[in-house]
């Protein structure tokens, strides 16, 4: 291969982040769309390991900064799918269209 | 004479402080205007006293200036001014003392007399100034206190287009004054009456620069005096109450006209047309007015009438050139003329209808009769009563200065004047009550003490017509003549003037019944100059306002409205973005995202 | 051909394959369980790059909680089979945009190359982690515990059946 290794690292973050993007905005079920936030997490999370070690002035900071990130995606994480509970239970539905009080 | 500025602070001090406390004061609100008005009284003739022992007095402040122009106000105290003062503040004295009887009760009654004040110390400052600029300004608020006067009964349409009317015919009139003030301007380079007297006599100003501007002052005047064209509402004024009447419209506001010719005669005297304009204006108003008043059955109207006609008596004499003649019978007629108001005035109070035609008998109400017929014996020209005396002047300078029809002219007008005004006197006085119901019963004691008082004063002033020449010779630098005229001129004057009573005693005696006819509503209409003056001016004046409406609601509220719809429609379109799914705005923060970092890319950086 | 380069590809392979799969399935937990492959291989590319620590917390974390609890928002609520109800305009254009971002990404990092170092991420990484959390990093750290406790009760508040009167 003629890339080098971070760039390949990149290109494949970047892939996998289209495609999380293409999930959370097309999908119908809310569910789906929690994933693919955490698939979009992920590539940057992969991003940033990349750069630790392939980066200008490789460090561990790359890592410990992806741990926080997975940190906090996990919490995020928590919480959407408590207020999916809470929403739920009121409209009996998890089709993303559906909740749409506050249009005008 | 150097504290003459404070004659019209004291009007001015009535107005404020009625305005500002009328509503606590309510009934003693005449008292303190009246006690006002009399301090301003006194004050005038110290200045009077003063101005007999020295010399003209002129004071005046720099105002501001613009680049090199300097505008200054001030004041200043010549014989002519010193007398007008004395008259202003007099007769304002008298209406302010019977108006606090004649206006009892009214609900607004220190409105009133704050107006007064109002009128009172724009009067007294526009005798008095320096320059034509600071004279336009009083001359214009002189015109608003006579339209808030007029107007005061301003729940009665009438008295609300009157006022109108007043404003806007004088207002036509200003037009020509403003032209003149511009052109005076433009020519001498200063406002002040005393560089354009100087230009004058040096003759720097060309013959028909000076003709312009004194022929526009003179349309200044022919508003403001009621001359003919601009006459029609001086009639109509009388909707205003009867004081306000004798103030303004007999003593004082017309006379503003008068005055200012008078104010700068040196450059009427100057310009042969401007005078024979001036003359024949008079002339010709004087006998239209009184053909006018012969037909009128309303009492305030003829007089209104009469004072036209008078008032076209003393432009006569300035366009004659006999100046002393037409300042004499000013102020003749501005006692006698208040005297005939006030003493209407009380009787519309005794009779409580304004219609000749409907009173009578109205000689036992002893002290009205005999001040009103005194009024009417002076109007009348009669012999040792002041109207003759002056008027005797005015025939001596028309005879001398040769023009004979205007004198002929002049002569019949005064047998007119006597005969409507006998008329007036025979239909109203003697005979019987035409309504059996009405108690006659004498005026409250303040109307009575005021006529008597203006009575006597219009009888003794007849008297001062030597002392006036030569007080007002003091003024120029060339004397005027004052020759004394052929024997039989007082002769044949008071033969037309008792001609005239004769007359009006034939017709109008107590046993006859009046008869109509044709020319009767011709001069009753005032020769239908209204009507005509309604049917093209003020319908040309209307249909313009009308397409500027139209265009005012449509284009320019169509233009508004129509963007002011955009904006609405705009909004509503947009609200439709707000749809409330999540997808949606995150697509769209997705897309914005995309573009910015194309561009980026794109530029290789920011733009 | 060295082993990194062989290994890489495999790993990359099935992250995009997985990523794909879970865009494409009809039934959820088929997505989840897709979803999984992807979190696994992202965990052996992490080990890759000399982040044994990272790729451990990724299995735990990733794999096995998070995906549990989708599992769980899967199980309690009911949805009928995925519908493809989507507009086709919307989905075109989000198509063509994702083209234009991921193309304009492309060019910015095809060319990216800062030179090969040797590295001693490798040396004790768990340990080094370690140290740099409870001496640099220490305030983030606490702070990221706070947000996890806030996250906790907050979950369990908004989660919380109504009680009924």
């Amino acid at each position: 291969m003629t890339s080098s290794p971070l760039a390949l690292y990149l290109m494949l973050a970047l892939v996998l982040f289209c495609i999380g993007m293409y999930g959370a905005l097309m999908k119908r079920n809310t569910v789906i769309v929690l994933i693919s936030i955490e698939l979009m997490l992920n590539a940057a999370n992969l991003n940033f390991i990349a750069f630790s070690k392939y980066g200008p002035n490789p460090s561990l900071f790359g890592q410990v900064f992806s741990l926080f990130s997975i940190t906090i995606a996990a919490a995020e994480a928590a919480v959407g799918l408590a207020i999916l509970m809470a929403i739920y239970r009121q409209r009996k539905s998890v089709h993303i269209d559906d909740y749409d009080s506050l249009k005008h | 004479m150097q504290v003459a500025w404070i004659i019209p602070l004291f009007p001015f001090v009535s107005f404020i402080l009625l305005l500002l406390l009328g509503k606590r004061l309510k009934e003693k609100s005449g008292m303190v205007a009246s006690l006002l008005v009399s301090l301003s009284v006194l004050a005038s003739f110290f200045v009077f006293y003063e101005r007999g022992s020295g010399d003209t007095f002129v004071r005046e402040v720099s105002w501001f200036s613009i680049g090199e122009v300097d505008i200054s106000v001030g004041y200043q105290i010549t014989a002519l001014n010193a007398l007008m003062l004395v008259i202003v503040s007099v007769i304002s004295l008298f209406v302010h003392l019977y108006s606090t009887a004649y206006m009892k009760g009214n609900e607004r009654f220190s409105i009133y007399f704050a107006y007064l004040g109002l009128f009172t110390f724009a009067m007294t400052s526009l005798v008095m100034t320096t320059n034509i600029l600071q004279l336009y300004v009083f001359w214009e608020l002189v015109g608003l206190g006579s339209f808030l006067l007029i107007g005061f009964y301003f729940e009665r349409e009438k008295a609300k287009a009157a006022a109108k009317k007043a404003f806007i015919m004088t207002r036509i009139g200003d037009v020509g004054l403003f032209v003149a003030i511009v052109l005076i301007y433009l020519h001498v380079g200063s406002f002040s009456f005393h560089e354009l007297f100087q230009r004058v006599e040096n003759g720097t100003l060309s013959s028909s620069v000076v003709t312009t501007i004194a022929l526009l002052i003179f349309v200044g005047a022919i508003g403001k005096s009621g001359q003919f064209p601009l006459h029609t509402w001086l009639p109509d004024a009388m909707e205003g109450p009867t004081p306000v009447s004798a103030l303004i419209h007999a003593a004082t506001m017309v006379a503003a006209g008068v005055y200012l010719v008078a104010y700068v005669y040196p450059l009427f005297l100057a310009s042969e047309t401007a005078l024979t304009v001036v003359a024949s204006v008079g002339a010709f108003t004087a006998i239209f007015a009184a053909t006018i008043a012969t037909a009128q059955n309303d009492i305030k109207r003829i007089l209104a009438y009469s004072t036209i006609s008078q008032l076209g008596f003393m432009m006569l004499a300035l366009g004659t050139a006999g100046y002393v003649a037409a300042i004499f019978h000013l102020t003749t007629h501005a006692f006698f003329k208040a005297l005939l108001f006030l003493a209407a005035g009380s009787v519309i109070h005794i009779v409580h209808t304004q219609n000749i035609f409907q009173m009578g008998g109205v000689k036992d109400v002893r002290w009205t009769s005999a001040t009103f017929v005194i009024g009417a014996l002076s109007l009348s020209g009669i012999p040792l009563f002041s109207g003759f005396f002056s008027k005797e002047e005015i025939f001596l300078s028309v005879w001398e200065s040769g023009h004979y029809t205007l004198f002929w002219i002049a002569m019949i007008t005064a047998m007119l004047t006597s005969f409507y005004m006998f008329r007036l006197v025979f239909l109203v006085f003697p005979g019987e009550k035409k309504d059996r119901e009405i108690r006659y019963v004498e005026s409250p004691a303040m109307m009575k003490w005021t006529l008597g008082i203006v009575a006597a004063a219009s009888i003794l002033v007849g008297f001062i017509g030597h002392f006036l020449s030569d007080w007002l010779e003091s003024d120029f630098t060339s004397a005027f003549t004052h020759a004394e005229g052929p024997w039989w001129m007082p002769v044949v004057s008071t033969v037309f003037s008792v001609a005239g009573i004769l007359i009006a005693y034939q017709l109008y005696r107590p046993s006859k019944a009046p008869k109509e006819s044709s020319t009767n509503r011709l001069l009753e209409r005032g020769y239908y100059l209204d009507e005509a003056y309604n049917r093209t001016i003020v319908a040309f004046v209307k249909g313009i306002a009308k397409i500027t409406s139209v265009i005012d609601r449509y284009v320019i509220g169509g233009l508004v409205a129509t963007i002011a719809q955009s904006v609405v429609w705009l909004g509503k379109r947009g609200a439709y973005a707000q749809t409330g799914k999540t997808q949606h705005y995150g697509a769209v923060a997705f897309f914005g995202l995309t573009i910015l970092l194309v561009i980026y890319v794109w530029m290789g950086g920011y733009w | 051909m060295n082993g990194e380069i062989i290994a890489f590809s495999i790993l990359a392979f099935v992250a995009i394959i997985g990523a794909l799969f879970m865009i494409q399935l009809r039934k959820v937990v088929h997505m989840v369980v897709a979803l999984v492959f992807t979190f696994l291989s992202l965990a052996g590319l992490y080990v890759l790059l000399s982040a044994e620590f990272a790729a451990a917390v990724q299995v735990l974390i990733y794999s096995g909680a998070i995906t549990i609890m989708m599992l769980f928002g899967i199980m309690l609520t009911r949805h009928g089979d995925e519908e493809k109800k989507g507009s086709r305009k919307k989905s075109v254009a989000i198509f063509l945009f994702l083209i234009a971002f991921a193309f304009s990404f492309y060019i910015g990092i095809s060319q990216l190359d800062f030179g090969q170092q040797e590295t001693t991420l490798h040396v004790d990484n768990t340990k080094e982690i370690g140290i740099l959390l409870y001496s640099h990093y220490i305030i983030p750290f606490e702070l990221t515990s706070v947000v996890l406790l806030v996250a906790l009760v907050g979950a369990i508040l908004l989660a919380k059946k109504e009680e009924e009167e």
